[in-house]
């Protein structure tokens, strides 16, 4: 098919009508002489006439044509004849440099060869070519061949994830904005799950992945259970991906303890028990025996360890006395005075509406005194359903009293809602239930759920909440609002809190407020990396309509095979100045023998 | 001996250039001084087809031959006669003009005469000469009709009817020469002499087809082809739409452009006619508007060198 590197230009071909609007204004009525031999001229001029009027519209077609072919020239028209390199094309280069590259095949990294045949597509690139280079970070990066080859050379496996679709989408669009056609080459292992539909406009050429890929284990999450963890430690539960039948022994290793456990094949799981040890942050890492795909081999997750909540509580009341029973009986909660349940005490605090609705004036007063934001309102009496949320499920409310910011405009610190009203709320130490835990207020006592709702409220929401959170290399993570650093290993940086945080690389990133550690981000390997079956042809051709698969070593010809096209620049400028010639000389000609 | 009187005082006006001889005058004193000048300069009569039988004497004229002067009658009245025949008296002459628009056209106004004006004056004196030696003569004009036939008479007195005519005569519309010259057998009965005077912008084979016809009826005849000098030699440098004044046919061209083919067609035209006369008997002259009146005259009344 046709195209112009530069389309706009074709605006000037309406200069092509110049020379006609010339010779129509120039056409006149030459005066009129009486000259009654004019039958002498008619005969003789007959023919002239005719060949007159011919030559005028040859050179009228000679100028036009001649306009027609600078601007056409101009336009840089490309057309689809092979032979003698490409037009100046636009080429996306897709590079998976994804964990799974990685992967060793024949005692070197499947990037390594996806490298060399980067390298060769971009041997056969030219100068006026447009060039980007899309890697697993999805980026396009535009720069000419020596630039990107350098970039290629030393571009590492990183532990991100590619959605290749998506990167086939991005290719196609900044060649689709650069104006000029173009191909998109994707080099790539093909990994089934990293494919994903696009309808790009560009062709694309994929390279064949080559080698079967090994077989392969990999660890596809970890669990930790609640935290924080007391001193007695937790159950880490670890969960294997992969394509192997064989049972792969997974170690589990925190504060230099490490325990070994056999679990079954891909899609197991197994459950390890781990020590507390001491109070603090701890990195929980877990390893599987090495395979030909390291980086899914092992995954850390950050564990918090505190001694357990010791709270004091209202005997008489018998469902709070219950559960504080059974997570006494558990380890998970201690009599002290750390935690007032059910009242407002010194310290941090878990406040209920009381049971005589005369003394709520008194405990909003004193709830103002502490400085919480929060005040009970009114009482409101009617079936509702509470909102599922982290902290508590869909549970019944019959009564409670509104719980309302003292200052208005501030909502900050909800936890629970019923119908969208807050129903749970926090500010700073003192958390507010708007109903008192009795079944004639809500069925949360009774509910299954009541025991670790009061785990989590005692030992996580009331000393503060740990804001534990997980993501893989490259994808945003949304940072809670108190956070203002991130600390790595030894490296510590500013972030902004309530932004999206993309974290660079594996590992555990500790979410710092000021002095206090207030949570961690483990970051872990996506588990579909481990998946490592690629895509057949068909599939490739499914997902992307019109892409063409050939094999890694014929890509760099194939890459502009799609482009292979004859820039008609050169043919249309010498056509250009043959028109040119054809129109002085056959104009001196004429003029010289008329 | 008495030598005849030869007007030598002033110029001869039959040498002059027809423009600036018709503005010496009117035209009926123009050409008997234009005659004058003529047959002075002839130094010999301008009478042909002289016959056996004898007729009468007249006086000699300058140009008349001198074979025929009678130098016995010289001898008893010493005064010159010359001897005339019965068939010179009875010479009949129709000139034929062509009165198209055409022929009111000139290339240099102010500068040449039109044809038809020139015309005039040619006929005026042509006329006048004739009517001198007696032979009867006629005028018939015509454009795409005839427009004026005066019939042939050979009275002097005729002369004067004749150039009223001559003098009244009108550019009309086409040109329609061929009924115009069947129309000259109803006047000339006899063998006669038919001058065929048009720019011949006509239809070259319906008129060539008449001529042979008048030959055919044994007149002599002779065509004056008159054009105008701009006819001849095409001139200008920048374009123009030249149209003819009859068809209104036009052609835009640069006339200089034109020049060379223009000639060599006109010269095609030229040399077409006379051949095609010749080949019938017809004298053909090219007259341009330019020519002095003698010249002409003396091409048409001198006998061809051939006979």
């Amino acid at each position: 098919m046709f195209g112009f590197l530069h389309p706009w230009l074709l605006a000037g071909l309406a200069a092509a009508g110049v020379p006609l609007l010339l010779h129509l204004l120039a056409r006149r009525q030459p005066p009129t002489v009486p000259f009654p031999a004019v039958r002498y001229l008619v005969d003789t001029t007959q023919e002239h006439r005719h060949r007159l009027r011919l030559q005028h519209w040859l050179l009228l077609v000679l100028r036009t044509l001649l306009i027609a072919l600078l601007v056409l020239a101009a336009a840089g028209p490309i057309a689809p004849f092979a032979g003698g390199g490409h037009a100046p094309a636009s080429l996306a280069l897709v590079l998976d440099n994804s964990a799974s590259s990685g992967t060793m095949v024949g005692g070197t990294p499947r990037l390594a060869a996806l490298k060399s045949a980067a390298r060769r597509v971009l041997d056969h690139a030219s100068p006026d070519d447009h060039l980007w280079l899309i890697t697993a970070d999805g980026v396009p990066v535009r720069g000419d061949a020596v630039s990107l080859r350098g970039v290629v050379d030393s571009l590492p496996v990183v532990g991100q994830r590619l959605d290749l679709g998506a990167a086939v989408t991005a290719a196609d669009q900044v060649i689709s904005e650069s104006g000029r056609p173009g191909s998109i080459v994707v080099l790539s292992d093909l990994q089934q799950s990293a494919l994903s539909a696009a309808r790009p406009r560009t062709p694309v050429v994929v390279a064949r992945a080559g080698a079967a890929p090994p077989r392969n284990h990999g660890i596809a999450a970890i669990g930790l259970g609640l935290q924080p963890w007391s001193t007695d430690g937790g159950r880490v539960t670890v969960r294997l991906t992969g394509d192997s039948a064989a049972a792969m022994p997974v170690s589990v290793a925190s504060q230099g303890s490490i325990r070994r456990e056999a679990v079954p094949t891909a899609g197991g799981t197994a459950a390890v028990a781990v020590n507390g040890g001491t109070p603090g942050w701890h990195v929980v890492t877990t390893e599987l025996e090495p395979d030909e795909f390291r980086l899914d081999d092992r995954r850390v997750a950050a564990v918090r360890v505190a001694p357990v909540a010791r709270a004091q509580w209202d005997t008489a009341d018998r469902y709070i006395a219950a559960a504080a029973a059974v997570l006494t009986a558990n380890g998970r909660l201690a009599r002290g005075s750390d935690v007032s349940l059910g009242t407002l005490g010194g310290g941090a605090s878990v406040v209920m509406p009381p049971s005589d609705p005369a003394l709520i004036g008194a405990l909003n007063r004193r709830l103002a005194a502490r400085g919480v934001t929060w005040r009970f309102g009114d009482l409101v009496e009617r079936p509702e359903v509470a909102d599922s949320g982290r902290l508590v499920g869909r549970v019944k409310v019959q009564r409670r009293l509104t719980l309302e910011p003292s200052t208005a405009g501030s909502r900050t610190g909800v936890l629970a809602t019923v119908g969208g009203d807050p129903w749970i709320v926090r500010s700073g130490n003192v958390i507010l239930i708007g109903s008192r835990l009795d079944p004639e207020w809500t069925g949360l006592p009774v509910s299954a759920g009541f025991v670790p709702f009061l785990d989590a409220l005692l030992n996580r929401t009331a000393r503060g909440d740990l804001d534990l959170l997980e993501g893989v290399p490259g994808a945003p993570v949304l940072l809670p609002d108190a956070v203002k650093e991130i600390r790595e290993g030894d490296r510590q940086w500013p972030v902004e809190g309530g932004a999206a945080y993309r974290p660079p690389e594996l590992g555990v990133y500790y979410l710092l407020s000021g002095a206090d550690t207030i949570g961690a981000l483990s970051v872990n390997l996506d588990p579909r990396e481990s998946e490592l079956a690629p895509a057949d042809d068909d599939a490739v051709r499914h997902l992307w309509p019109g892409s063409r698969v050939v094999d890694q070593d014929r890509i760099a010809a194939a890459a502009f095979a799609t482009t292979a096209r004859s820039d008609l620049r050169g043919p249309l400028l010498w056509a250009a100045l043959l028109a040119a010639f054809a129109e002085v000389a056959l104009a001196s000609f004429w003029r010289r023998n008329r | 001996m008495n030598q005849p009187d030869r007007p030598t005082a002033h110029p001869r006006l039959d040498l002059l250039d027809p423009y600036e001889v018709a503005r010496l005058g009117g035209l009926e004193v123009l050409t008997e001084d234009l005659v004058e000048g003529f047959l002075a300069g002839l130094h010999r009569s301008p009478r042909q087809g002289f016959s056996v039988e004898f007729a009468q004497h007249r006086m000699y004229q300058p140009g008349d031959d001198l074979r025929y002067v009678d130098w016995k009658l010289w001898g008893r009245k010493d005064r010159l006669y010359v001897k005339q025949f019965e068939e010179e008296t009875n010479l009949r002459a129709m000139l034929v003009c062509d009165i198209s628009r055409s022929m009111a056209w000139t290339g240099a106004p102010g500068e040449v005469l039109t044809k038809l004006d020139y015309v005039r004056r040619l006929l005026a004196a042509l006329s006048l000469i004739l009517v001198r030696q007696r032979d009867a003569t006629g005028l018939l004009a015509f454009d795409d009709e005839v427009r004026a036939v005066v019939p042939p008479r050979a009275r002097r007195t005729h002369w004067y009817q004749l150039l009223q005519v001559i003098a009244a005569l009108e550019p009309g519309s086409g040109t329609a020469a061929e009924p115009a010259l069947r129309r000259v057998v109803d006047q000339l009965r006899r063998r006669g002499l038919v001058v065929f005077v048009s720019d011949l912008l006509l239809d070259r084979a319906l008129t060539l087809k008449a001529l042979r016809f008048l030959r055919h009826r044994g007149h002599q005849v002779v065509v004056l082809h008159v054009m105008d000098p701009a006819e001849v030699t095409l001139a200008g440098t920048t374009e123009v739409r030249l149209e003819d004044p009859e068809t209104r046919a036009g052609v835009v061209l640069r006339p200089r452009d034109w020049a060379a083919e223009y000639q060599r067609t006109v010269a095609q035209v030229v040399s077409d006619w006379s051949l095609s006369c010749n080949r019938h008997g017809i004298r053909y002259h090219r007259v341009t508007t330019d020519t002095p009146f003698g010249m002409v005259l003396r091409e048409v009344i001198a006998p061809p060198r051939a006979a």
